[in-house]
């Protein structure tokens, strides 16, 4: 699963046995501090973030068995402000884990199926001429929600993929010489089978940069894939989608990200933060490390994620977890490297355990 | 039924005839000689004397008559540029000293390469010259570094930091923690009773000490060699990670409680230490 734990497989409590170690590590302490007597509680109340999350992922766990560290970091990509790619092979709920998180959200959803004959326009909208008025009119495209579901994003060619870039980066969709804003929020969930190879295009490295985090999607454990074959022998009672509720509207989820905007972190995790990334650009097994933009996105993930763990501060645990998800599809290994069969996943925790983690 | 017989004998007689005729004929024709027609035929050889017998006739001048252009015009001619086949250095009537030196440097390398040994000398170079940017291009196109060639490090950024890696072995804590506590830095001093913690729970084997763990990495391993440490360390990790992360702000008060917490774990150390040391 992921991301992958990264010194002991060891499951740490039996408290919650679906989440792997590395995510599960910390149960949300804010909710019954241990220590409050002595002071040691959050200085910035959590419970309402917390209580928020929990609530979606209820709604979510109606349906979606086990997949529980995807759905914890697509929650802290939500707070973070980020986008989502998620990678795995057909059938591992990808597409549908991505639109229930958007039905427990109460904001326009669209839904882009990536073809290879799909244009630009297609996507962004296009100016229409209106012949009685003598002006052209601009038509927004599905881009225009707060959340999209890009399914299958590779399967579209380039020049489709980068129309993407200004909207990612910058909200903004320039059309005629006008920029026309998105409202907040805008999340772009993507989705991208990593096995085909034939009739898809490679996601240019600017275009990948601009996701937050890039999942991999596993297959369900024996026991999950058991409780999935149960759920369907017995009947849903009806349509999966249909039993989810929004849970969180966009002023609750805006509210919400300027709390995690507020989380502390400490100067020696930050250039903690920066020593990782920066150790990507001195690896001999990298071809390309990663940007700023990494050190950025993986200060917001970690805030996030310390967030939803109920702390109020940023710990070299909060990086570590996030190190591959944010990095991974940053980097580029060298020729030599990938024919030697590594992987993005190991140079990355390589080179967070060359780094000393700040005590 | 006779007469019938003899008309057809009669009638292939004269078929006959007319054929011959007309082989005969066509004969004829192709044997007379045509206008245009090439006839090869056997020459006879002339007799030998006769070549003697034909002359050539004489020639009428002795000798070829001979155009000279005026001299005036020859010289003018000469004077002309196009006519000048060896080159005319132009020297300046004042050369500066810089013009002196070019001057016998290229005149020292003309003498130089204008010799066989000089060409041969020239041509290698030449030649190396264009190999060795035609190797330059591959490379450069293939995007192969050379300078592994050489044995030297691959061309990665370098870091523009120390990797310095704090060893807890080396820490004198008595001295750091009263010193801590002295100046009032009492989220320091949490600090460093946390990570004296940690040197006694790697001294005794309960957790294996490693610059890139993180506390929670500590804690798994608390929990699977000393199970009833766990809730007393994790405790005391949250109180670490609240002051020294967190950045909370560590009154007197707190921190004696946090100090005594963490000497009553020490206790509980050496305590388990030494059981474990006897069994």
């Amino acid at each position: 699963m992921d991301p992958q734990p990264l010194h002991e497989p060891t499951p740490l409590v039996a408290q919650d046995a679906e989440l792997s170690p590395a995510l599960a590590s910390e149960a949300p302490t804010n909710t019954a501090p241990a220590d409050a007597a002595t002071g040691f509680v959050p200085r910035t109340d959590l419970s309402a973030l917390t209580g928020q999350v929990a609530a979606v992922r209820q709604q979510i766990g109606q349906v979606i068995v086990g997949q529980q560290d995807l759905l914890e970091l697509l929650l802290v990509a939500l707070l973070a402000d980020g986008h989502v790619l998620l990678e795995g092979v057909p059938g591992v709920a990808k597409t549908l884990t991505a639109k229930l998180l958007a039905r427990t959200l109460d904001v326009p959803f669209s839904r882009i199926q990536f073809t290879p004959d799909l244009m630009p326009a297609d996507v962004l909208g296009t100016s229409i001429f209106r012949p009685a008025q003598g002006d052209f009119e601009f038509r927004p495209g599905p881009i225009f929600a707060s959340v999209v579901l890009i399914d299958e994003i590779n399967r579209a060619p380039a020049k489709t993929q980068s129309a993407l870039f200004e909207v990612m980066e910058e909200r903004t969709v320039t059309q005629d010489g006008t920029a026309h804003r998105m409202t907040a929020p805008f999340v772009v969930l993507a989705t991208q089978n990593p096995v085909e190879q034939e009739g898809t295009y490679r996601l240019p490295e600017a275009q990948l940069d601009r996701f937050l985090f890039k999942l991999n999607v596993g297959y369900p454990t024996l026991a999950e894939e058991v409780q999935i074959l149960q759920g369907h022998h017995s009947g849903f009672g009806g349509t999966p989608l249909e039993k989810v509720k929004p849970v969180l509207s966009a002023q609750d989820l805006t509210a919400l990200r300027q709390q995690v905007g507020q989380q502390r972190v400490e100067a020696n995790v930050l250039e903690y933060i920066a020593k990782i990334v920066g150790q990507t650009r001195a690896h001999k097994a990298l071809y390309l490390g990663a940007s700023p933009r990494a050190s950025l996105a993986l200060l917001n993930g970690a805030k996030a994620l310390a967030a939803l763990r109920g702390r109020d501060f940023v710990t070299p645990e909060d990086v570590q977890t996030l190190a591959a998800p944010v990095l991974r599809h940053r980097i580029m290994l060298t020729p030599e490297r990938e024919m030697e069969g590594g992987t993005p996943d190991e140079v990355v925790k390589a080179i967070v355990q060359s780094v000393e983690v700040p005590r | 039924m006779k007469k019938a017989v003899t008309s057809a004998h009669s009638c292939r007689r004269q078929g006959l005839a007319s054929c011959l005729v007309l082989l005969l004929l066509a004969g004829s024709v192709l044997a007379a000689p045509q206008p245009g027609r090439r006839v090869w035929q056997r020459r006879t050889p002339p007799p030998a004397d006769s070549l003697l017998a034909t002359s050539l006739p004489a020639d009428a001048a002795a000798q070829p008559p001979l155009r000279r252009p005026a001299a005036a015009r020859l010289q003018e001619l000469s004077q002309q540029h196009e006519f000048q086949y060896t080159d005319v250095t132009e020297t300046p009537a004042n050369p500066s000293l810089w013009d002196r030196l070019l001057s016998w440097i290229w005149d020292h390398l003309s003498r130089l390469l204008d010799t066989r040994g000089g060409h041969l000398v020239w041509n290698t170079l030449w030649y190396g010259l264009m190999g060795a940017t035609l190797i330059f291009a591959v490379l450069k196109l293939l995007q192969v570094d050379i300078t592994k060639v050489f044995g030297r490090a691959p061309r990665a950024l370098p870091l523009a930091y120390e990797m310095g890696q704090e060893n807890i072995h080396e820490l004198n804590f008595a001295d750091a923690l009263a010193q801590a506590e002295t100046a009032g830095n009492l989220r320091l001093a949490v600090r460093l009773g946390y990570l004296q913690l940690l040197k006694q729970l790697t001294d005794r084997d309960f957790i294996a000490w490693q610059p890139d763990k993180t506390n929670q990495t500590y804690l798994r391993e608390l929990a699977a060699s000393q199970p009833t440490a766990r809730p007393a360390f994790a405790e005391l990790t949250r109180q670490f990670e609240y002051a020294w992360y967190g950045e909370l702000p560590v009154s007197a008060a707190l921190y004696q409680r946090v100090r005594e917490t963490q000497r009553q774990f020490g206790q509980q150390l050496s305590g388990a230490g030494r059981a474990a040391h006897l069994t």
